[in-house]
């Protein structure tokens, strides 16, 4: 059980002057139960590699595996809507998505497009509410009186009601402060661990790939660059420079050091964890 | 979502591509009255063979255009239905129970759907070798007689291209939206009536919304960078007539003369 990209192109309006090649021959194998982030430049295709993921594209060309969902290039796929609840799939900026009177009703708009009855569906909206952190007082309150960031919390729960065994994620702590953005990583470790929920996060944020992310894919220009699991992108700094990326800070400490003769074991990712070890060396 | 070709901007390099919109846009208007002038078939022969010509110095791709005229059958489909029940002159061509064919009715609905096919080509020809931008300078600099009697010519062209500018915009926001919603299991092909009221529902709320929100913070961004509403402004670009831009009006001037003439004597 897997997700599968098999030599998948995506072009957006073919045969016009427009035509644009997002994705070129992309092939991955993605296990289930990981976090996996993928990352890459502006345009390199993150955005319209994930909307492959549950039907909202379709490849121009080869074809994409999700379970024992197959979607192929030139083929009807069918089966669209049981392949949207397995994958749920947050946007850029969700919290656009936002449309109905109150937060309840709102998060519960997915689990009733899936056939859940009324009450069942507030019942769920509400656990899947507590779990993103949003205040009981507000359940009731318009989408329009929140700030920005809890509004992005509502459009989390808004996925999560569906209960996806697959959460696709586009750039989710985008445009929120450092705090809110922790705890949004944060909660979706938890629903990785306690649920067993297959996370894939699109970002640019560095740190958030080492604290929290199991694998990287790289992208670059609608292809698959590397795809590797996070310590040993982090440890090679070729790989980083191939990527492009500018490494977190703590990594950056520890290639200073390890320049300077204190070689830090790599198990160290933490900045407790370095200042334990500093303390610990220096003790000696 | 990404197919509208209505009024789409077609990025080529060709001699209309490079007119000037005020030449563009007068030739259009000449045109458009000419088409709709009584002339019969010779008139329109002539008419199209031009247009036709004229797309095709353009460097437009026919289906292009033809894709254009889609949003059109529909209406056309009606009109001739309406054409061939009402109109009862001419001779009896087909007579299916109580439905009675008529050669007036037939020969009407052919004028009208010609007229709209042509009216279509030209003003696709007009919007396709247009830049936005370049179209609503164009309309500024025409509308400025109207100054004299106190049109706010520069707000309505600054309405203009404001909106033209952001159709792209929400083109791309309101697929955005569709592809969220549709994540979350809104089907809009299948599904009751009550259900595809709540998909329609779930689309248009947030882009009201993200419209207010759009629009407000482009007033504060313009009038952060010192716009004025009503204020005398210089402009970065200024348009200039060439030699091509006097051929056009001309031709299409004479075309038009030429279209009263058939029609005038057509009358007698």
């Amino acid at each position: 059980m897997s997700i599968r990209f098999e030599k998948v192109d995506y072009e957006y309006s073919p045969n016009t002057p427009f035509a644009f090649q997002a994705l070129k021959e992309i092939d991955l194998e993605l296990s289930l139960g990981k976090i996996t982030a993928i990352i890459g430049a502006t345009g390199s295709g993150k955005t319209t590699m994930v909307q492959h993921l549950n039907a909202l594209l379709l490849p121009t060309a080869g074809k994409v595996t999700v379970q024992d969902f197959e979607i192929e290039a030139n083929k009807r796929f069918t089966q669209v809507k049981a392949l949207r609840q397995k994958v749920g799939l947050v946007f850029q900026f969700a919290e656009y998505q936002l449309f109905e009177e109150t937060l309840i009703k709102d998060v519960a708009f997915g689990p009733k497009n899936f056939g859940v009855a009324e009450h069942e569906a507030e019942e769920i909206a509400k656990s899947c509410l507590r779990t993103v952190g949003i205040d009981e007082l507000d359940y009731e309150k318009s989408p329009l009186e929140l700030s920005g960031g809890q509004k992005r919390r509502v459009a989390i729960a808004g996925i999560l009601a569906m209960s996806p065994e697959i959460l696709v994620l586009d750039e989710p702590t985008a445009g929120l402060d450092p705090q809110g953005a922790k705890q949004m990583m944060d909660l979706f470790k938890k629903l990785n661990s306690e649920k067993k929920i297959t996370i894939l996060i699109v970002t640019h944020n560095m740190e958030h790939v080492l604290d929290y992310c199991d694998e990287v894919v790289v992208l670059d220009h609608g292809k698959v660059l590397m795809q590797t699991d996070i310590n040993t992108f982090f440890e090679n700094d070729e790989y980083m420079e191939k990527a492009n990326i500018n490494p977190p800070s703590i990594i950056r400490l520890k290639n200073l050091l390890k320049k300077n003769g204190i070689s830090i074991s790599k198990d160290v990712v933490t900045i407790d964890g370095m200042v334990k070890e500093l303390t610990k060396r220096l003790k000696k | 979502m990404k197919n509208v070709t209505l009024g789409q901007y077609i990025p080529l390099d060709s001699f209309f591509h490079r007119l000037d919109p005020r030449s563009k846009i007068c030739a259009m208007m000449a045109l458009l009255i000419a088409v709709f002038i009584p002339t019969g078939w010779w008139g329109y022969l002539i008419i199209g063979t031009i247009v036709i010509f004229c797309v095709l110095v353009s460097k437009l791709q026919l289906d292009f255009i033809f894709k254009a005229m889609k949003p059109m059958l529909t209406m056309l489909l009606f009109l001739g239905i309406i054409n061939i029940l009402v109109i009862k002159t001419g001779d009896l061509w087909l007579s299916f129970g109580p439905i009675n064919i008529y050669s007036d009715a037939v020969i009407q609905t052919l004028y009208i759907i010609v007229r709209l096919m042509m009216m279509i080509m030209i003003t696709t020809l007009l919007t396709a070798t247009t830049k936005p931008m370049d179209m609503t300078l164009g309309i500024e600099d025409l509308l400025l007689p109207l100054e004299k009697l106190k049109v706010p010519t520069h707000d309505i062209a600054m309405m203009i291209s404001l909106a033209l500018r952001f159709i792209p915009t929400l083109i791309e926001e309101a697929d955005r939206i569709l592809k969220a919603q549709a994540s979350r299991g809104v089907d809009l092909e299948n599904g009751s009536l009550k259900e595809k009221i709540s998909a329609v529902l779930s689309l248009i709320v947030p882009m009201f919304v993200s419209c207010f929100q759009r629009a407000d913070d482009l007033a504060d961004a313009m009038e952060a960078r010192g716009y004025v509403v009503g204020a005398q402004r210089v402009r970065y670009k200024t348009l200039k007539f060439k030699f091509g831009d006097y051929v056009v009006i001309i031709v299409a001037n004479i075309l038009l003369g030429l279209m009263i003439y058939i029609a005038v004597r057509m009358s007698k």
